[in-house]
């Protein structure tokens, strides 16, 4: 790690913070969306109520930290321009871009899964896909904030 | 990668951990708040025991490691914004668990209640909205928050 990389100007905490905000967010609420989708399988009985609280959790939590924490990415980078071409920024806009990607199929699974579990399906398939590539989905965050910390190629 | 590096990462994993969790077990209690049935109100609450176990993880993740960045980085130990991350570390802890705690004897009185009809009581509804259990999640959250502002800006570092 370069000392540019240790230290850093006191302009950028703002963006910063923002950014982490939003990353703390979108683990918070995929790990909701993740337990929320799993315990539904589990718990049958209340399959209808824990689907359709992951849907609402993805639209009310995920859909808005994952923004935030883009924008607090965009407006580091704005102020960060040595960085623009390093390892560890492309490793977070990578995961970052694939995550929007991932966003949308989390909610149109959980979308699906609370629509067959309301008719009668309780072990919907597109239920433990919202638990599973949400569960990778935040294995890729780790990886993203993994990168951030250590700075690869900085 | 360099120990400084290793260090920062576990020591922001815990973050993750700690604050996630946390952001997590409010999805679970807002989202009973607004229940009537004792059963889903027991189900959402036992939910939140996922959530803790990041917590609690985290904690002692950011704390053990943090410490020791502080050696790492040759940050002092008596430096006013590490005593007052440390000092909100203690109230952040002490707030949540206490507030857990009340939290679980609620997912109890809920779990009883669902098992002896599943109807709603007026006991359960106040249990849930108590003022005091409420203050000690919410106090913890802002104990969190302002760690992260100290770790952001690190005022007189």
């Amino acid at each position: 790690m370069t000392p540019l990389a240790f230290l850093r100007p006191s302009s950028w905490d703002l963006p910063l913070f923002v950014h982490l905000l939003g990353a703390f967010g979108l683990v918070g609420g995929v790990l909701a969306t993740v337990t929320l989708a799993a315990g539904a399988r589990r718990r049958s009985e209340h399959a209808p109520l824990l689907t359709s609280l992951a849907l609402r959790t993805l639209l009310v939590v995920v859909v808005p930290a994952f923004v935030v924490m883009r924008v607090g990415a965009q407006w580091i980078l704005s102020k960060e321009k040595y960085a623009e071409n390093s390892d560890w920024v492309g490793i977070g806009f990578g995961i970052s871009d694939v995550g929007a990607i991932v966003v949308v199929a989390l909610a149109i699974l959980a979308w699906r899964a609370a629509r067959r579990v309301r008719a009668g399906d309780l072990h919907p398939r597109s239920g433990t896909l919202v638990a599973g590539l949400g569960s990778l989905y935040l294995a890729a965050l780790a990886v993203a904030w993994w990168a951030m910390t250590t700075k690869p190629g900085a | 990668m360099t120990t400084y590096d290793w260090l920062l990462f576990a020591h922001v994993t815990g973050a993750f951990a700690l604050l996630g969790g946390a952001v997590a077990a409010a999805v679970f209690s807002l989202s009973a708040l607004r229940r009537e049935r004792p059963s889903e109100i027991a189900v959402l609450l036992g939910l939140t025991r996922v959530a803790v176990v990041a917590v609690v993880a985290g904690s002692i993740l950011t704390l053990v490691f943090g410490l020791w960045l502080v050696h790492e980085a040759h940050y002092g130990y008596g430096d006013g914004w590490i005593l007052a991350a440390i000092a909100l570390w203690i109230v952040g802890s002490v707030t949540g668990e206490a507030g857990g705690r009340r939290d679980a004897r609620t997912r109890e009185l809920a779990e009883r209640l669902a098992r002896e009809g599943d109807a709603a009581t007026s006991e359960l509804r106040a249990r849930l909205r108590d003022p005091l259990s409420l203050a000690l999640s919410y106090g913890s959250g802002a104990a969190m928050l302002a760690i992260l502002v100290l770790m952001v800006w690190k005022p007189g570092a």
